[in-house]
C-alpha cells in the first residue's frame, strides 16, 4: 500500500516528463522527436498504471487484464502498418 | 459490524471478494475503453503515415499553450483522485469529499479549457465540414488531420464528462455517509476510471500538438 507521499511524488514526475515532452517538441530532433514523445508518453502511462492504479501490488490477473488491452492496441497498429507500409 | 455486512451482496463470501470482483470487472471494462481508443490511434497512425507534412502543418495550428495547461490540470486532477482514494481507505470522510470535490472542480476546468480552445478552433476557420478554410497546400490533408483531432479530442472529451458525472455522485455518496474504511469501493473503481482517461490524454497531447514545433 502506497501512501500520499508517493502519489505527490507520481505527480510531480509527470509534471516534470510534461515539461520535458513540451520543450522537447522545440529542439529539431528529425523523426526523433516523435519517438521521444512516445517514450515520454509511455513512462508517464506507467507510472499512472503501476502507482496511481495500484498495479505495481495488484493481483496478477488483473496485470495480465491490463495488458490484454495495450496488446490488442500494438498488434491492431504494428499489422495495420505492416498492410500499409508495403503496398 | 453490522455496516460492513449489510454492504456484502448475497453471491459474495466476504467484503474482500467482492472489492475483487469490482475491480476485476472495472479492469475488463477499461480494456475495452484501451481498445475502442486503439482503434482511434490507430487510424491517427495510418492517417498520418500517408500524409505526415499535412499533419505537421495541422498540428502546428492547434492551441498548444491551452493543451499544455489542460495536460497539467488533469494530471493534477489525477492526483487529487489519489488523495480521495487515501481519504476513503482511512475513513476522513471530510477529506474525502473535499478531494472528490476538487476532482470534480479540475474536470470541470478541463472542459472549460477545451470549450476556449474549441472555440478558437471555430473562429479560425478550422472545424472541419463545418467551416474550414486553409490557404496553404494541402487543404484536404490537413482538413482530415483536424477531422482526426476533433475526433479524438471529442470522444476523449466525452469520458471525462462522464468521468466528472461519475465523481460528483460518487462525491454525493461520500456526503452521505456511503462508505467506511471497510466498504469504498465505487471510490476505488471510479478512481480507475479516471486515471485511465488521462493515460488516454498523455498520448493524445503529444500526437495532437506537438507534431513539428521546432
Amino acid at each position: 500500500m502506497t501512501g500520499p507521499r508517493n502519489d505527490v511524488l507520481v505527480w510531480l514526475a509527470l509534471l516534470a516528463l510534461l515539461l520535458l515532452t513540451l520543450g522537447s517538441a522545440y529542439v529539431p530532433l528529425g523523426r526523433f522527436n516523435t519517438t521521444l514523445h512516445l517514450a515520454i508518453a509511455a513512462t508517464q502511462a506507467a507510472l499512472v498504471l503501476l502507482f496511481s492504479m495500484h498495479l505495481r501490488t495488484a493481483h496478477p490477473l488483473l496485470r495480465a487484464v491490463a495488458a490484454v488491452g495495450f496488446f490488442g492496441i500494438a498488434i491492431l497498429i504494428a499489422l495495420s502498418l505492416a498492410d500499409v507500409m508495403t503496398r | 459490524m453490522a455496516s460492513v455486512l449489510s454492504t456484502v451482496a448475497p453471491q459474495f463470501d466476504d467484503a474482500e471478494q467482492q472489492r475483487a470482483a469490482a475491480t476485476l470487472g472495472m479492469w475488463i471494462f477499461l480494456a475495452t475503453e484501451i481498445l475502442f481508443f486503439g482503434v482511434l490511434f490507430a487510424a491517427y497512425t495510418l492517417t498520418r503515415v500517408r500524409h505526415p507534412e499535412a499533419f505537421a502543418a495541422g498540428s502546428r495550428l492547434t492551441h498548444v499553450t491551452l493543451a499544455s495547461l489542460n495536460t497539467g490540470v488533469l494530471l493534477t486532477s489525477s492526483l487529487t483522485m489519489a488523495l480521495a482514494g487515501h481519504a476513503a481507505r482511512t475513513g476522513a470522510r471530510r477529506a474525502l469529499v473535499a478531494w472528490l470535490g476538487l476532482t470534480v472542480a479540475l474536470g470541470a476546468g478541463f472542459l472549460a479549457i477545451k470549450g476556449i480552445e474549441y472555440r478558437l478552433d471555430f473562429t479560425e476557420h478550422l472545424v472541419p465540414a463545418l467551416n474550414f478554410a486553409y490557404a496553404g497546400p494541402r487543404a484536404d490533408q490537413v482538413e482530415l488531420f483536424f477531422f482526426v483531432y476533433f475526433l479524438v479530442t471529442g470522444v476523449h472529451a466525452l469520458h471525462v464528462f462522464i468521468g466528472v458525472a461519475a465523481i460528483a455522485a460518487i462525491a454525493v455518496m461520500a456526503s452521505r455517509r456511503a462508505f467506511t474504511p471497510a466498504y469504498f469501493t465505487p471510490v476505488e473503481v471510479t478512481g480507475l476510471y479516471w486515471h485511465l482517461v488521462d493515460i488516454v490524454w498523455l498520448f493524445v497531447y503529444p500526437l495532437l500538438y506537438l507534431v513539428s514545433r521546432a
